[in-house]
């Protein structure tokens, strides 16, 4: 088996976008941009703990990774809303669309966190300022047309104070050093040369590491990546071993990563022959759901959002029949594949009985890591759909009675010896 | 959570911001006693007891002595008709309360 070949790229633009699962829930809830409040996002496993926690509610002592209880009895006024994993996904996924419109390298790092290769692009655009420049203007460019579709994009970088940061250097580590440094909307640009410079002033909380290294190096003194790029190298290394070299070469600016991009894969096909041919709507529609089903299980696709696909029938006496669809927004979910295709399917019917059909995937967006965890099956994108009628039942719910009428169960003190402390409801605001 | 929020939730009332509501809170019952003190008859209206049939476990907690000590006899019964029920006597006032079991 061969391995698919890699488009890398040495100097990297760094796009990031901070608190981005939040952002689109502001986005898509115009209630929750018109009246500023504490809100925070729960995580989406089964933890019910705090994900990600907008700035106000941040004042109020709310942290990522603490528990309901512990938020509201800091901040009772705090919003909670519950996530949607597979729609953050989405709109990073049109994100991911706009930048390989200005670069074919893309890596996506995590949710609203994406490093753009810029090897070569020099040519097109000239220094990197002009780089930077072409970056903002490619996602502009593209917000332009997927505005109506999507409020996500168009509102986290259009807001007056744009919150995409943008930072250009040698290798993924200094871009995203200066993207942490970058004033939202704006960039900082580290030339070649001057990486060391940049680096020396920059706390140690940039460096990937775990917390108690972290906490051991502050204990030690060391709070720039300057004072640890000070230390020998093998110092560092007896005192945290194999990630005490990486760190240190991170901060001394001996490492410098490339962006790896992904070849888009080549088109996926499942077909299905049928022993006789069939006319029934109902069974092309199942049959379709089937090899839909089937395509996405594909080993080739996971990482991939399809953007087109198509499908092919066989009729009998040789005749044929077609149906293409174009996603505006690119999807993993069966659902959303496949109903424009049964639209076609019932508005334009093939002209005789089916005697073979086959789907195929022609077109992709890139996915994110996010992707994979929360979209990539079926089961994912199901539970998703549950929770998103969940909400809808709920608001519906709300209106008719003028209050709220569902809770969730939250535990307080479990542990407690008293039975009345141990759990508690809360409102189950959508 | 806050002592104040804690202690709405610890007789069954909302906090301040409408928000948390504690489960399993307590209900004041009237007990009736044998002479043995063991609970024979639980009320929790005037007039509408009922029997208790047997009695399970009993146990007691002694917690939060360093500020408002908690100090109860919790009582496992099973009531006339088959219900279960967990009653306790909060030794510091003599009330009884009524809990669902967990």
């Amino acid at each position: 088996m061969t391995r698919p070949p890699h488009l890398t790229s040495d100097s990297a633009a760094c796009c990031w976008i901070p608190l981005f699962a939040l952002r689109c829930e502001v986005a898509r809830r115009p209630e929750l941009a018109s009246h500023p409040q504490p809100l925070a996002l729960l995580a989406p496993d089964a933890s019910r703990r705090l994900w990600q926690v907008a700035p106000l509610a941040r004042r109020a002592g709310v942290k990522p990774g603490m528990t309901v209880s512990q938020a509201i009895g800091l901040c009772p006024s705090l919003k909670l809303c519950e996530p949607d994993p597979v729609h953050y996904d989405e709109q990073f996924a049109l994100l991911l669309a706009a930048l390989s419109a200005v670069s074919p390298v893309i890596e996506p790092a995590e949710l609203g966190r994406v490093f753009v290769g810029t090897d070569g692009l020099e040519g097109l655009y000239g220094a990197p300022e002009k780089i930077v420049e072409a970056i903002k203007c490619g996602v502009r460019n593209a917000e332009c047309g997927i505005e109506v579709g999507s409020q996500l994009v168009h509102s986290a970088l259009h807001t007056p104070h744009s919150a995409l940061r943008l930072g250009w250097g040698k290798g993924k580590f200094v871009s995203w050093v200066a993207a942490t440094r970058a004033r939202p909307g704006g960039a900082v640009i580290v030339r070649p040369g001057e990486e060391m410079n940049f680096l020396a002033s920059q706390p140690i909380a940039v460096l990937p590491l775990d917390p108690d290294t972290h906490r051991r190096l502050l204990q030690l003194g060391i709070k720039t990546l300057g004072a640890l790029a000070a230390l020998p190298e093998e110092a560092v290394v007896s005192q945290f071993g194999r990630a005490g070299r990486r760190v240190w070469r991170l901060a001394a600016g001996r490492i410098a990563e490339p962006v790896v991009g992904r070849v888009v894969p080549e088109p996926i096909v499942a077909a299905l022959t049928f022993f006789s041919g069939i006319g029934e709507r109902e069974l092309l529609e199942h049959a379709l759901d089937q090899l839909l089903e089937r395509a996405l299980r594909n080993p080739r696709r996971i990482g991939w959002r399809v953007q087109v696909v198509r499908v092919r029938a066989e009729l009998e006496h040789g005749a044929s029949w077609l149906a293409t669809a174009t996603l505006k927004e690119p999807s993993a979910v069966r659902e959303r594949l496949a109903a424009p295709l049964k639209t076609q399917l019932e508005r334009s019917p093939p002209a005789g009985a089916v005697e073979r059909l086959a789907v195929e995937f022609t077109g992709f967006a890139p996915g994110t890591a996010e992707l994979q965890l929360f979209a990539r099956d079926a089961n994912a994108a199901a539970r998703a759909g549950r929770r998103r009628a969940l909400q809808s039942a709920a608001r519906e719910i709300t209106l008719r009675v003028k209050r709220p009428m569902l809770y969730h169960v939250i535990e307080v003190q479990p542990w407690s010896r008293l039975p009345e402390r141990r759990y508690a409801l809360i409102d189950y605001e959508p | 959570m806050n002592p104040e929020t804690m202690r709405n939730a610890e007789v069954g009332m909302r906090n301040g911001s409408d928000r948390l509501r504690a489960l399993n809170v307590q209900q004041r019952v009237v007990v009736e006693l044998d002479d043995s003190g063991a609970p024979v008859v639980v009320k929790r209206e005037p007039g509408n007891g009922k029997r208790i049939e047997s009695i399970g476990e009993t146990w007691r907690i002694d917690d939060e002595w360093w500020r408002m000590p908690i100090v109860r006899r919790y009582v496992e019964v099973i009531l006339e008709g088959g219900g279960r029920l967990v009653l306790f006597e909060d030794l510091m006032t003599g009330e009884w309360f009524a809990q669902m079991p967990t």
